[in-house]
């Protein structure tokens, strides 16, 4: 009796407005990952027997091949790139510390058709090499492979590991370093035995993020023809026709990913205690001489030139040449469209983002932990998933609307809403609303809850505070939200390439499909295009870290 | 007529079992200035914010003003109990001015009403002149006079306040005491201290709640 009326006393306590927009958001989510876990308890149809008998272990090969030798080489460049820009200075160290982002800012289906053009025969790489006289095997330029593949991700995603291996080595590791000095502990076992251990959460929160990008990406992989579970599903998909395996295939790699985002959840939950101390010295870094000062500079100049510099050069030469052919109006009139897709999809996602993380804040119950942890585990489910998710949400949704559409006189079972743009802007939704997502708690982080109870006790209530209290005060993480969120939409590719209606077009779809059609110099200025964008986001990246810093 | 009446209050944070207050009980009267007392961890704290709404007690009940607001089947929020509370460090908003956070609790005031309780309260905590300012821009002293004024600016039914001389220096501390003392006498407020100095109680306070 008296927990029943504890109950009731707990669900109108809780029960609000943001407590009902958060539901339907949690279950936009939740609805499109539904169909591929139900696959699961269905029988398999005949094409699983040969999928499984001829294909998967390839796949699953292949996937875990490329997940190994990424993630191995991403934490070799990040974290030694981070200690020597923390911990020691030489010269353009300070240009070096952001510049190493950039990579970032390419995305890397992009580079993998920039790269393998200025590897091929007739690519910039192998014509300057032969007018030196000589001729090198092409075999050995030939990155169209597993090779390639890891050599594209690892120049592309590392910074994902350095940036978070650096803020670490930078905020919180000087006094155990200082001591470690004072014990009398040379350069390599300061880095081996203490500054290593403690990073260890810190590099693996930014290695599950690189996993995350390499298990959920079809640009690189299917351009280079290298046979992945993501490409598995699209290939299943659209070769074979195969809805139901395609789902089934869906349903294994997530299994595969919600284990790993478990693990990473894990990992990080071990940070508290080594941060939790006093306060943390930032390191002082050492000023490197003679020889070791200049390995330093051809380290990070030529990781940086090989990441970003020559790549976006090669494409500025090629924008110039198709200029004319590619700027038309129709193309000024796609970017309008791909821009206001994309704003349109981050304002959805910033809003729900805002109401769950307020929502969390306000009332900390089990189940707005529940909810929030939900809405955050989209980022770790690859887009290949989503897509497929999203898809059969809307057939099913059509089908129960086909005798509304029939009194609307629009024919028998039409598909209307699974051919509009509103599929697409739902998968981005459900894709990235963990981008939004965190950076909305990471502002109402600094903030605390100290300012909301005083508005509370002094007569407002949750709407009224947020409007008149925290939003003013986490304006900024808002904005770096929008930007982060939006730049991701922009350059993001399989949804986009699967889900848009015939004859809508984003930039990363119409770079994409240049490519794809050999037309790798006309791709050059929609790539272009989105690395810009993307560089602005790296900017905020970067202004954020300071923000936190001080 | 008592205006705070705690009966068996117990409380335990989520998924812990152990309670850090007990079975207590004790009643506040009109106008008194009553002050708590006990070794930190003594859930001296989470008292006022169970009395203000901020957190749930899993038994027990709380009446303010005789209208009972938090029992095994009520729970008023926050924003309608009519307390008034002095945070441990004031939490004022940083993005609004002096008078803006004296007058943020009367928004149902009309405006001239507003301005007229703000000028009482500025010449009760006296702060007049400095209205214009933001927070970031007055000492710890003036920074904890406008968290007073805020809090009694709505007239609140009863006054929490925790550890309300915990972030001034000892010399300050004096002169503050006494002056706290004044304008909760002139304001006719009733008020629950927390504090862990005998010395704030016996310059303060008209009787004492010990929680071990």
């Amino acid at each position: 009796m008296a927990e029943r009326a504890k109950l009731s006393r707990a669900i109108k306590k809780h029960t609000n407005g943001w407590l009902f927009i958060g539901l339907v958001g949690a279950a936009v989510i939740l609805l499109p990952l539904f169909p591929i876990i139900l696959s699961l308890f269905k029988a398999p149809n005949e094409n699983w027997q040969h999928i499984t008998k001829y294909l998967l272990a390839n796949y699953l090969i292949n996937s875990l091949q490329l997940v190994v030798l990424t993630g191995f080489f991403t934490v070799l460049l990040g974290v030694s790139l981070a200690w020597l820009v923390a911990a020691y200075d030489f010269p353009l160290r300070r240009f070096f510390r952001w510049a190493l982002l950039l990579p970032l800012a390419v995305p890397p289906y992009i580079a993998a058709y920039t790269y393998s053009t200025m590897f091929s025969y007739t690519g910039i790489v192998q014509k300057t090499l032969r007018t030196f006289d000589i001729t090198p095997n092409p075999k050995w330029f030939g990155v169209m492979s597993m090779r390639g593949a890891v050599f594209i991700f690892t120049l592309f995603l590392f910074p994902y590991v350095y940036l978070i291996a650096r803020s670490f080595f930078e905020r919180q590791s000087g006094s155990y370093i200082e001591n470690a000095m004072l014990l009398g502990r040379g350069q390599g076992a300061i880095f081996f035995r203490v500054a290593l251990p403690l990073a260890r959460p810190a590099i693996f929160g930014g290695l599950a993020l690189v996993v995350f990008e390499v298990l959920g990406d079809y640009g690189v992989t299917s351009y280079y023809g290298v046979h992945t579970i993501s490409t598995a599903i699209f290939q299943t998909w659209f070769g074979m026709y195969d809805v139901d395996s395609a789902i089934r295939l869906a349903a294994y790699l997530m299994i595969g990913t919600v284990g790993l985002f478990l693990v990473e959840r894990w990992a990080r939950r071990n940070r508290r205690f080594s941060s939790s101390t006093s306060k943390m010295r930032p390191l002082a870094p050492r000023r490197l001489r003679g020889g070791w000062c200049w390995a330093a500079v051809l380290f990070c100049g030529g990781v940086f030139a090989w990441s970003f510099l020559f790549p976006v050069m090669q494409l500025g030469v090629w924008a110039s040449w198709t200029f004319d052919s590619v700027f038309t109006p129709a193309f000024g009139e796609l970017i309008r469209r791909s821009v206001s897709l994309a704003l349109l999809a981050t304002v959805i996602i910033m809003f729900a983002a805002t109401v769950v993380a307020n929502l969390h804040r306000t009332s900390a119950t089990p189940f707005t932990a529940a909810l929030s942890r939900w809405v955050t585990a989209g980022y770790s489910v690859p887009g290949a998933i989503v897509a497929i998710g999203v898809l059969a949400c809307f057939i099913s949704l059509d089908r129960q609307l086909a005798p509304l559409y029939a009194a609307l006189g629009m024919g028998t079972a039409p598909l209307v809403l699974s051919m509009s743009l509103v599929m697409l802007v739902v998968a981005y939704v459900v894709r990235f609303m963990a981008t939004g997502y965190n950076a909305i708690e990471a502002g109402f982080e600094r903030v605390g809850t100290k300012f909301m109870e005083v508005s509370r006790t002094l007569g407002f209530g949750i709407t009224r505070t947020f409007f008149l209290v925290d939003l003013p005060m986490i304006k900024g993480a808002v904005f770096s939200g929008i930007v982060l969120t939006f730049v991701e939409i922009v350059k993001e590719l399989p949804l986009a390439l699967l889900l848009r209606p015939f004859n809508f077009e984003t930039l990363a779809t119409r770079a994409y499909q240049y490519a794809s059609d050999e037309k790798i110099h006309e791709a050059a200025i929609p790539s272009l295009l989105i690395i810009g964008v993307s560089m602005v986001a790296v900017y905020v990246l970067n202004q954020v870290g300071k923000e936190a810093k001080e | 007529m008592s205006v705070v009446e705690v009966k068996d209050l117990s409380f335990a944070y989520a998924g812990n079992e152990v309670r850090v207050i007990q079975s207590l009980t004790f009643s506040v009267e009109e106008q008194a200035i009553v002050g708590i007392l006990g070794a930190s961890g003594s859930g001296k704290s989470t008292l006022l914010r169970l009395i203000a709404g901020l957190e749930t007690p899993c038994e027990g009940s709380i009446a303010i003003a005789g209208r009972t607001v938090v029992d095994a089947r009520t729970f008023v929020l926050p924003e309608h109990r009519g307390v008034g509370m002095v945070f441990q460090d004031y939490g004022l908003f940083p993005h609004l001015t002096v008078a803006q956070n004296i007058t943020f609790g009367l928004h149902r005031l009309t405006r001239v009403q507003r301005q007229q309780r703000l000028q009482e309260m500025a010449d009760l905590v006296q702060l007049q002149g400095y209205e214009g300012r933001f927070p970031h821009e007055l000492s710890g002293g003036q920074q904890q006079r406008v968290a007073l004024a805020r809090a009694l600016a709505p007239q609140p039914t009863i006054l929490l306040m925790d550890e309300p001389f915990s972030n001034l220096d000892a010399a300050l501390k004096q002169s503050i005491r006494q002056e706290l003392r004044d304008i909760l006498r002139r304001a006719k407020m009733t008020c629950l201290l927390v504090t862990h100095d005998e010395q704030d109680v016996e310059a303060i306070c008209d009787r004492t709640v010990r929680l071990s």
